[in-house]
C-alpha cells in the first residue's frame, strides 16, 4: 500500500523526466551499437539490406516533421510511444539470443549492450504504464505491431549479419521516435518550470 | 595525319565525378547538403542534385541551389521529413555528357549540428570579496527547445590571455554556469558551445573577453608582509 501511494505521488514532471532519461539511454545504445556492428558489415550488405518500410513497425503512422509532431494530443503520443515500447519486446529477445552467436568479433559486447536495451525498455514500459494511467483513456490505447519474422535470424554468416544489423536499423529509428516524443511530453509538462525547456 | 596540330584536342572532356561531402541539420526542422566538383573537362558544366525519398518512386531535383551558397542544396521545413531515408545523387553535366557522384543515404536525424550559443555575456561577480566570472548564453535561435523539438547540453571554455590552455567544464542544460579561481587583473577568454541530445557539437561561439579586477593586493599582501 505503501509502494502504492508514493508511486501516485511522483508528479507527471518528474515520471516524464525520468522516462526521457530512460529513452536518451536507450537510443544512445542502439547508436554505439550499430557503430560497433558497422565496423564488421559485410559489403555486399549494403546491397541486399532491406528497406526500412520493410521494419515491422512501419505501418504505424507517426509524425514525420516538427509541425505534425507538435500538433498530437499528449494521450496520442504516449500511446504511439507505447506502441513501438510494445513492439519491440519480442524482436529485442530475438535480438539477445542471436546476438549469442552472432559471428562478429565484438560478439560478447554486443551481448551485453541488447541487454542493458532490454532492461531499460522493460523500466520504462512500466514506468509509461503508470503515467498512462494518470492520463486518461486515449494514452491507454495500444496499437499492436506483431513482429512476425520468428525466433531465427538467419542461417548463414552474411544472412545473420545482415538481418541482425537491418533489425537493430529499426530499433534505433523508433528508439529516436520514442526518445523525441517523450521529450515534447516533458516539455509541456514542464510549461511551469521554462528552465527546463 | 593533317590535323596532327589538334592531337591536343582531348583537353575537353566529360565532367569528372561530382562528391557529396556532406549533410547537415542545425535544428532536425532542414537540412543542407553539400558536393565537391569533379574536374569540369574544360567546358561549362551544370550541377543537379536528385533525391528520391524512402517509400516513393519520384524522383525530385533541388528545391533550393541558392540559400545555402555554392554547390549546395537547402531542404526547408516543407521539404524535410525525418525517419526518413533520402537517396541523395549530384550529376555534373557539360556538352560531352554527365557524371554522378555516389549516391548518399541520410536521414536528417542523423545529421543534426546545431550553431553555436548566442549572446554570450561574462559578468565579473564577487563572493565574500572573491571574483568569479559569471558566464550565461542563450540557445541558438533556430534550435527550438522550448517545445522539446531539440534538447541542448552545453560546454564552456576559458583561457587566460597569453596562455595555451583551455579550461573545459560542462554545463549540462544549464544556460548559467560560474566560473571560479581567477587570476587577479588576469584577461579572460570565454567560448560556449552545445550539442543536441542525439547529434553533433556545434561550432565554438565567438570569444567573449573580460578583465578580471585586481583584488590580490587589498587584503593578501598584509599576510605575506
Amino acid at each position: 500500500l505503501y509502494m502504492v501511494a508514493s508511486c501516485s505521488a511522483v508528479p507527471v514532471t518528474d515520471l516524464l523526466d525520468r522516462a526521457s532519461q530512460r529513452s536518451d539511454t536507450l537510443h544512445s545504445l542502439s547508436t554505439t551499437l550499430t557503430k560497433e556492428l558497422d565496423s564488421h558489415f559485410p559489403p555486399i550488405g549494403r546491397v541486399i539490406t532491406p528497406r526500412p518500410s520493410m521494419c515491422h513497425t512501419s505501418s504505424l503512422q507517426t509524425p514525420n516533421d516538427k509541425a505534425q509532431a507538435l500538433q498530437i494530443s499528449e494521450a496520442d503520443l504516449l500511446s504511439l510511444v507505447r506502441s513501438l515500447l510494445q513492439a519491440w519486446i519480442d524482436p529485442l529477445v530475438v535480438l539477445s539470443s542471436s546476438a549469442n552467436t552472432l559471428p562478429h568479433p565484438a560478439q560478447s559486447s554486443i551481448f551485453n549492450k541488447i541487454q542493458e536495451m532490454q532492461e531499460h525498455s522493460k523500466s520504462l514500459g512500466d514506468g509509461l504504464d503508470i503515467l498512462s494511467s494518470k492520463m486518461g483513456p486515449a494514452a491507454q490505447t495500444i496499437s499492436f505491431l506483431p513482429y512476425r519474422r520468428g525466433n531465427d535470424i538467419g542461417q548463414d554468416r552474411i544472412s545473420k549479419l545482415i538481418n541482425f544489423h537491418f533489425l537493430l536499423s529499426c530499433f534505433r529509428r523508433d528508439s529516436h521516435k520514442i526518445d523525441s516524443f517523450l521529450k515534447v511530453l516533458r516539455c509541456r509538462a514542464a510549461k511551469m518550470h521554462p528552465q527546463m525547456c | 595525319l593533317f590535323f596532327a596540330p589538334h592531337a591536343k584536342g582531348t583537353r575537353f572532356s566529360p565532367p569528372g565525378k561530382p562528391e557529396l561531402t556532406r549533410c547537415r541539420s542545425p535544428e532536425k526542422e532542414t537540412f543542407t547538403c553539400w558536393w565537391k566538383p569533379g574536374s569540369d573537362g574544360g567546358l561549362s558544366t551544370t550541377y543537379a542534385l536528385y533525391y528520391r525519398k524512402e517509400n516513393s518512386e519520384t524522383v525530385y531535383e533541388c528545391p533550393d541551389y541558392h540559400t545555402a551558397g555554392e554547390n549546395s542544396c537547402f531542404f526547408n521545413k516543407n521539404d524535410t521529413s525525418i525517419w526518413v531515408n533520402y537517396n541523395i545523387t549530384v550529376v555534373a553535366t557539360n556538352a560531352l555528357g554527365s557524371n554522378f557522384s555516389d549516391p548518399v543515404d541520410i536521414d536528417v536525424v542523423y545529421i543534426v549540428k546545431p550553431n553555436p550559443p548566442e549572446m554570450v555575456t561574462v559578468t565579473v561577480m564577487e563572493d565574500k570579496g572573491w571574483p568569479f566570472l559569471r558566464v550565461s548564453w542563450e540557445p541558438p535561435h533556430k534550435a527550438d527547445t522550448r517545445s522539446g523539438w531539440i534538447t541542448l547540453i552545453y560546454e564552456l571554455r576559458v583561457t587566460l590571455e597569453g596562455e595555451d590552455d583551455w579550461e573545459m567544464h560542462l554545463a549540462g542544460q544549464q544556460k548559467l554556469f560560474n566560473v571560479f579561481s581567477l587570476r587577479s587583473g588576469g584577461r579572460y577568454h570565454v567560448q560556449v558551445r552545445c550539442k543536441p541530445d542525439h547529434g553533433f557539437w556545434s561550432e565554438w561561439s565567438s570569444t567573449s573577453e573580460i578583465k578580471v579586477p585586481d583584488y590580490f593586493h587589498r587584503e593578501k599582501s598584509v599576510w605575506i608582509l
